[in-house]
């Protein structure tokens, strides 16, 4: 009977180890000697000035990079190569600190090069996220064939966007899962800061309404930003980082938002509810403003990719 | 003995969890191949219990911008019974649902954005039944 019950345990144990290594992808785990050790282990165990809950919550609110690139494409204004990030010092990266920032600035050129279907330059940007999600022990999140294969055969441009933005928010879901937040807070601004490089660059050249309209309302994202760096200030790395973010902030104290309130209107179209809002926001920004907001985002992104 | 059914309960609850897992993630797949003309953002699973005296719900934050057309795309989980109830809310205002007056569902719903901020998307199901579903946040290529 008990030959029975261990026959069956061993059986299980082994279904469960396969199914679960499946699930993952198998590279969830740091090795100690024989011992596999869950990444939960490693999580940021300090003490947290904001729940797991609410930083999770804070980081979601922040947008998507590309809705950033999309912006940037709709207003007509062409691909520019030269504004991307070199991938050349991913090498040089050698802290988790400096590889999650620098992998959120990858990952927002990769939805600025998709967004344009500049497919053909993607390879190189996309080398440089896996290494450096590997690094961070997310590489398995990133589907680098996949994505290789859309992007090389140009085919299926919608998908090639999906895999690609999906694989972030697994990541990121997975890195808060783990209690590694800190990680996950650090991919997000590398990501914001990048989106605005990208839009500031492009309002330097040409200042579109809706662009400057853009850069000027992520003032409301700005104080979500710094609240959740501020959670690991502990760390020095961080410290530097909430000042450098704080000086963004300041230039931004010369923006002014008014908000005009209406009625949403709804209707049905094609089974579709189409929820128009009513309400009017105006933003206030003078050149000046604009431009020391250029500066600002120019001097830390400059700080983050030469880490 | 009891060491041997804690191991195996275990191991059982844990396949149950990565099986679950997969499945919605298999949703969340099925799910974005059915928003159209749009690009996927974001997506939420959500799985509750039937509850008849105050059913539950979930409540995800996100922030929406200016000038940008949004699309709320809702796929129910099969082997359920529950539909899911998306609503589009600003604070506490409700600004749109997929669930019509006569009871019946809209496929999608869009928000024409004109003030960027905090929003926030609301998930119950239909009579407080058990359900598991997945909304896709996504934005129409105009």
């Amino acid at each position: 009977m008990r030959r029975n019950w261990l026959k069956l345990v061993y059986v299980a144990f082994i279904a469960g180890a396969f199914s679960l290594s499946a699930c993952s992808g198998g590279g969830n785990k740091k090795k100690s000697g024989d011992i596999e050790i869950p990444d939960e282990i490693f999580g940021d165990d300090k003490p947290l000035m904001i729940s797991q809950e609410a930083m999770g919550d804070i980081i979601d609110n922040i947008s998507s990079p590309v809705e950033m690139a999309a912006l940037l494409k709709s207003t007509g204004v062409p691909f520019s190569q030269k504004l991307l990030a070199s991938t050349d010092r991913v090498d040089d990266l050698n802290t988790n600190f400096k590889q999650a920032l620098n992998l959120g600035v990858y990952g927002c050129d990769l939805g600025y090069l998709n967004m344009y279907e500049k497919t053909g330059s993607v390879i190189n940007n996309m080398t440089a996220i896996k290494s450096l999600a590997n690094e961070l022990r997310i590489g398995q999140f990133f589907d680098f064939n996949t994505i290789k294969r859309l992007a090389t055969n140009n085919e299926n441009l919608d998908s090639l966007m999906y895999i690609s933005v999906s694989s972030f928010n697994n990541m990121d879901e997975y890195l808060r899962q783990t209690n590694r937040s800190n990680i996950s807070s650090l991919i997000v601004t590398g990501m914001w800061v990048e989106g605005m490089y990208l839009a500031t660059q492009v309002a330097k050249e040409a200042p579109n309404k809706e662009v400057v309209e853009r850069i000027a309302d992520q003032k409301l994202v700005l104080n979500d930003l710094i609240l959740i760096l501020k959670n690991y200030k502990a760390d020095s790395n961080f410290d530097v980082l909430v000042k450098e973010i704080e000086k963004i902030k300041k230039e931004y104290e010369g923006v002014k938002i008014t908000y005009e309130m209406g009625e949403p209107e709804a209707k049905e179209v094609d089974g579709m509810l189409i929820i128009v809002q009513n309400d009017k926001q105006h933003i206030d920004v003078s050149d000046e403003t604009l431009n020391r907001i250029i500066t600002s985002i120019e001097e830390v992104r400059h700080k983050i990719i030469s880490m | 003995m009891k060491n041997v059914f804690k191991i195996f309960l275990t191991l059982i609850i844990g396949l149950h969890v990565g099986t679950s897992m997969a499945q919605s993630d298999d949703l969340v797949n099925v799910c974005a191949l059915g928003i159209g003309n749009a690009t996927y953002l974001k997506d939420y699973k959500v799985k509750l219990s039937a509850s008849s005296v105050s059913p539950p719900s979930a409540k995800f934050n996100v922030i929406l911008n200016k000038g940008t057309m949004y699309k709320i795309t809702v796929c129910n989980a099969e082997g359920y019974a529950g539909q899911a109830v998306v609503e589009l809310m600003e604070n506490a205002a409700v600004l749109g649902t997929n669930l019509k007056a006569d009871g019946s569902f809209v496929t999608a719903v869009g928000f024409q954005c004109q003030k960027t901020g905090m929003y926030s998307i609301n998930i119950s199901f239909k009579d407080g039944k058990e359900g598991a579903a997945v909304a896709i946040l996504s934005y129409i290529n105009m």
